[in-house]
């Protein structure tokens, strides 16, 4: 504790003595952030773009969403992201803390299974959410499992042995996955439930969205699930997921903003959940979710925090930033709640 | 100025009296007080992380240690201890196992065996094994090793010793074998120096003695060398467990950190108290799971200390004997 505290010290002075330094005509603020390794990607193409309308600097590092909520708690950052709600432990820990959904995109699940052929005419490889969770619950042990078969008619699946891969420690990404799986399998959500970790029955653990990239890369028959725009930069190929109106979705922008769409309103703590949407959403994917920005309701920066965010949830939702990077738009209801929760940001 | 100092007996007398004074007063106080600061340092660090781990210790009482569940989703948490300890026990014991032999073999080689010219470069070349940090062996160990241990080594095993169970079930390229070969691999450049060491500061007459009444290379090795020295030699190769039981990084990076029960397969994922920690404390979303990560940290600085207990044990058993034998 004693470093943070050192080297936000050390930041601190930092960015004093960059404001000295720069003089009167620039007036640089340095926000400090850390959480989230989904949203890093959009957090840096957005720094040089605020860089440029405000002449804000923003020193992001992709920890984790659970280091994210630490950093934020312990006020050694200007603000902290996470893919997860805070729990209620966090909320009290927090002391004075609100989330505002600020992005959007969607979990891909992406496989390892050399010598694997599709039928002619089918594009992508096909998974259900029922298949997915006995996979990790170790119930369909290989890939030639006739479950998976009756989704794939035609194809020539080998004979493999699945190795499931899940995140080591607290991950907003498996809180996403496993709200998916509880919600499409009752099965898992009696035995195991949903949470940034869980008591993971089968597979294999990996740090990190690269670690769980990198073990699904080198081992024939694995699966993982990893932020849609991470599985592309690596690319690797991705399943895709049916959903309630029994379609199979790829994590296209089209189709998770179908699954945000079906927000139609926002409780108070900004907590959504979109996973498994209903059917009259006939091409929304099913594993996708919210990211959250962590800010505290008193910051000496609490001016330009509200500035970045505004812009963050409005203009740096523009195509040209989230496109390359698979992070669909926010929609309309979810970005008046949000505004709404900006102001409570004030000055100390 | 020195040798008048010694031909002056009566100015040489009137300083060391002073000095006597002042300085072995001093001397005593400060060689005390860093000795009851190592105490103090001691005592806080047990009494902070039994504080920490003091929500937990209420809420699951001893039975926590042996206690196999570990689910950390709100609203049916359940913590235990035991898988990790399993795991720390196998995966240190283990790596001692194989350690122990080759850090005997190579101090023997260094320091009677080798040519005079090798002894130099190939000692400190396993001694730069140590400065290796431990991320980095991590990261080795799930770029180069794991892969080379699922596709060469476990099917070897598998194939040939797969009737003894810990050899059983399909290959992986993260695991608990594979955390043992890391931790052995950072055990021996502390255990090998110190064999080294010891095997260099038996005494030339005694290895003589024994090569003149006719022993074999072999048996002066046995019987003088190694006998000599063994408390020394044990001591050696449990501050190399030392280090391998609270190795957290370099182990979480390789083990695949499952929570289940442990396997009897080494080539399963399995976890230690160490690494559990390492994984999962950053960010733990309840209280009281916090409060069960840092009593895991309880339950490792007990084992520890157990470990140098032991240790220290074993020294004074083997120095009692050589002093009574000789």
């Amino acid at each position: 504790m004693r470093k943070f505290v050192f080297s936000a010290l050390a930041a601190a002075s930092l960015a004093l003595l960059s404001v000295g330094v720069a003089g009167a005509k620039h007036s640089t603020v340095v926000l400090n952030g850390a959480g989230s390794t989904f949203v890093q990607p959009l957090v840096s193409v957005w720094t040089p773009a605020l860089g440029s309308a405000f002449d804000y600097t923003i020193q992001y590092s992709g920890v984790g969403s659970g280091a994210g909520i630490a950093a934020i708690t312990a006020r050694t950052v200007d603000f902290g992201a996470s893919d997860a709600p805070m729990s209620s432990d966090q909320f009290t820990a927090c002391g004075g803390c609100v989330q505002i959904p600020w992005a959007l995109a969607g979990t891909s699940i992406p496989y390892n299974i050399p010598g694997l052929q599709l039928a002619k005419g089918q594009t992508t490889f096909h998974l259900s959410g029922d298949v997915i969770a006995k996979i990790y619950m170790g119930t369909i042990t290989n890939w030639n499992d006739p479950a998976i078969a009756a989704l794939n008619k035609g194809a020539t699946i080998p004979s493999l042995t699945i190795t499931p891969v899940y995140r080591t420690g607290n991950s907003g990404t498996t809180y996403n996955f496993t709200d998916f799986l509880s919600s499409v399998s009752s099965a898992w959500k009696t035995q195991i439930g949903q949470g940034q970790s869980v008591n993971w029955p089968a597979g294999t653990g990996a740090s990190g969205s690269s670690g769980v990239t990198g073990v699904v890369k080198n081992t024939p028959g694995a699966l993982c699930y990893v932020d849609t725009g991470y599985a592309i930069a690596n690319h690797l190929t991705f399943a895709s997921i049916q959903n309630a109106a029994g379609n199979f979705v790829s994590p296209s922008i089209r189709n998770v903003a179908a699954a945000a769409a079906t927000v139609k309103s926002v409780p108070t703590g900004n907590e959504l959940h979109i996973v498994n949407p209903p059917k009259s959403a006939p091409t929304a994917y099913p594993i996708a979710t919210f990211t959250y920005i962590i800010l505290p309701t008193h910051s000496s920066n609490a001016q330009a925090l509200r500035k970045m965010v505004f812009w963050a949830l409005t203009q740096g939702q523009a195509k040209k930033y989230t496109a390359a990077l698979w992070f669909a738009p926010i929609p309309k209801v979810v970005l008046v709640a949000s505004e709404k929760t900006l102001q409570q940001v004030a000055s100390t | 100025m020195e040798a008048a100092s010694v031909a002056q007996p009566s100015v040489f007398r009137r300083t060391r009296h002073v000095v006597d004074r002042i300085g072995d007063n001093a001397l005593f106080g400060l060689s005390g007080a860093a000795a009851a600061l190592a105490l103090l340092i001691i005592a806080a660090i047990i009494w902070k992380v039994a504080d920490g781990a003091w929500p937990a210790i209420r809420h699951f009482g001893i039975a926590f240690v042996w206690h196999g569940a570990w689910n950390p989703v709100i609203g049916r948490e359940a913590y235990g201890a035991r898988n990790f300890i399993i795991g720390t026990l196998v995966t240190s014991f283990g790596a001692l196992l194989i350690a122990a032999p080759l850090s005997i073999a190579i101090g023997l080689f260094l320091s009677e065996l080798a040519p005079p010219a090798i002894r130099g470069p190939i000692g400190s070349l396993v001694e730069m094994l140590a400065a290796v940090p431990s991320v980095v062996v991590g990261l080795w160990g799930i770029l180069v090793l794991g892969p080379f241990m699922r596709s060469n080594i476990e099917p070897f095993l598998h194939d040939y010793f797969g009737w003894i169970p810990i050899f059983g079930g399909p290959p992986s390229q993260s695991g608990v074998l594979i955390a043992i070969v890391v931790l052995t691999m950072m055990t021996i450049p502390i255990a090998s120096s110190i064999c080294r060491e010891l095997f260099l500061g038996v005494p030339r007459d005694l290895k003589e003695a024994a090569v003149g009444l006719g022993a074999t290379r072999w048996e002066m090795v046995r019987h003088v060398v190694v006998y000599n020295v063994r408390g020394g030699v044990v001591a050696g190769i449990i501050l190399g467990l030392g280090r391998a039981l609270g190795e957290a990084i370099a182990v979480t990076q390789v083990i695949g950190n499952s929570l289940g029960p442990f396997h009897i397969s080494l080539f399963k994922t399995g976890n230690t108290l160490a690494s559990q920690i390492a994984a999962n404390y950053q960010g733990a979303s309840t209280n009281l799971q916090v409060a069960s990560l840092v009593y895991l940290a309880l339950i490792l600085l007990v084992i520890t200390f157990i470990a140098n207990l032991g240790a220290q044990r074993i020294v004074k058993r083997f120095e009692l004997q050589r002093t009574g034998g000789s």
